[in-house]
């Protein structure tokens, strides 16, 4: 596991833990990474966020979100302390 | 040693038959047909010849002719239980007396998974161990759905093929290999792939579709009539060293749609991207697990879930999906 800090000030931060699914664990290189973002930061930029952090890995990858283990279809706000999963499809069988 | 319902009644004059259950479960439950002595307090009467011990499930009878090293003592599998199914209604229960000893399945359960009928589409990775499970726990008829032949890359994962079998037709060898574990079982081999022409053909009048494929565009073929027809689909996927499953479609619960809307790219196949065989035994075995349980009716299932297995941490992930 890494820790981040992607804030320029602590007052204002959340404690996020990002778990990582197939691609996304490959691209990155861990099953999960904790990050301090600023207050108010949505999944829709958690997500910008790792997809720029996979270095082009996963442009041709469409993700699913789920918070604390339930699925989020539109851009969700996080608070301090959930945990955001990132879910590819996968087609092996 | 043990009988069956079926042995013991085309040798009923061998035996003398011991029924060593309490009372109450004997009141409860007679033997119908089947003349026995009791034993009491748990005190083996004494009898000449060969004896056929019975208990409700045929487990404690097996344990006790262990344990005491009887000699020319049989017990009756699947016990009471299996005797009267096999006097009621001319089925012998008993090779299954090992699952419908569970009070979730029982054989009211059991009856509902010999009246089942299971479509497997891919009888690859995941579609040989599914269709291995399925079979041997009774499923009533398979249907098995692959145009593709055997490869000798497919061997380390799809253990109903051989060396031998390499460039034959996957459902013929996998109809035959699969026959002799389960010669009761009716299985339709389908050699082809499933695309728009023939896939409401196909899996219509099947009570479950396992989706064993490989690839994105037919999991989506496979949901748009699964939705359509109202089968229930048990989705597998595999990415290397992780697998996930989730059951979609029963009356209306989240799809393949929903669970992943228009997917860019399901990364490599298990061809390109490589896999351990293991893993999609196990996965395979869980959607033959969730199959068997959506058609007995045990809760809690994957409807609505979706789980994430990890090979490498054994760790897993359910995640809500409706």
């Amino acid at each position: 596991m890494i820790s981040l800090c992607l804030c320029d000030s602590v007052v204002n931060i959340m404690k996020i833990k990002i778990k990582c699914f197939s691609q996304v664990k490959y691209a990155l290189g861990e099953n999960e990474i904790k990050l301090d973002l600023e207050n108010g930061s949505t999944t829709y930029d958690l997500e910008k966020l790792i997809r720029e952090k996979a270095n082009g890995q996963l442009d041709d990858v469409s993700l699913r979100v789920a918070v604390n283990q339930q699925y989020v279809k539109d851009e969700s706000e996080l608070k301090d302390g959930d945990e955001v999963a990132f879910i590819p499809p996968v087609q092996g069988g | 040693m043990i009988i069956t319902p079926k042995e013991l009644t085309d040798r009923i004059d061998e035996f003398a038959v011991i029924d060593v259950r309490p009372d109450e479960q004997r009141n409860e439950f007679p033997l119908a047909g089947l003349k026995s002595v009791v034993s009491e307090n748990g005190v083996l009467p004494k009898v000449d010849g060969q004896k056929v011990l019975v208990c409700q499930f045929g487990i404690v009878t097996e344990g006790m002719i262990i344990e005491n090293e009887l000699d020319d003592t049989f017990s009756l599998l699947g016990g009471a239980q299996a005797w009267d199914e096999f006097i009621q209604e001319k089925k012998d229960f008993s090779r299954w007396s090992r699952q419908t000893v569970l009070p979730e399945i029982g054989i009211e359960g059991q009856k509902k998974l010999l009246n089942s009928n299971v479509a497997i589409v891919g009888m690859g990775g995941l579609g040989c161990p599914a269709a291995q499970s399925l079979l041997t726990a009774g499923i009533g008829q398979i249907h098995l759905i692959d145009g593709d032949t055997v490869s000798l890359s497919n061997l380390h994962r799809q253990p109903l093929y051989n060396p031998n079998d390499v460039d034959q037709k996957k459902v013929d060898v996998a109809k035959e290999r699969l026959t002799v574990l389960n010669p009761e079982t009716e299985i339709q081999k389908i050699d082809t792939f499933l695309d728009e022409t023939n896939c409401e053909s196909i899996l219509v009048g099947t009570d479950v579709v396992i989706d064993a494929t490989d690839n994105i565009k037919t999991r989506q073929l496979i949901d748009k009539y699964s939705k359509q027809l109202n089968i229930p689909m048990v989705y597998g996927g595999l990415f290397r060293f992780e697998g996930q499953v989730s059951i979609l479609n029963v009356n209306g619960s989240p799809g393949y749609a929903e669970l992943f809307p228009d997917p860019l790219s399901g990364g490599d196949t298990c061809e390109d991207a490589g896999v351990l065989g293991m893993l999609p035994g196990i996965i395979g075995n869980i959607q033959a697990l969730e199959a068997v349980k959506l058609i007995v009716g045990i809760e809690p299932n994957l409807i609505g879930k979706l789980l994430i297995y990890d090979g490498k941490s054994h760790s897993t992930e359910l995640i809500k999906i409706g």
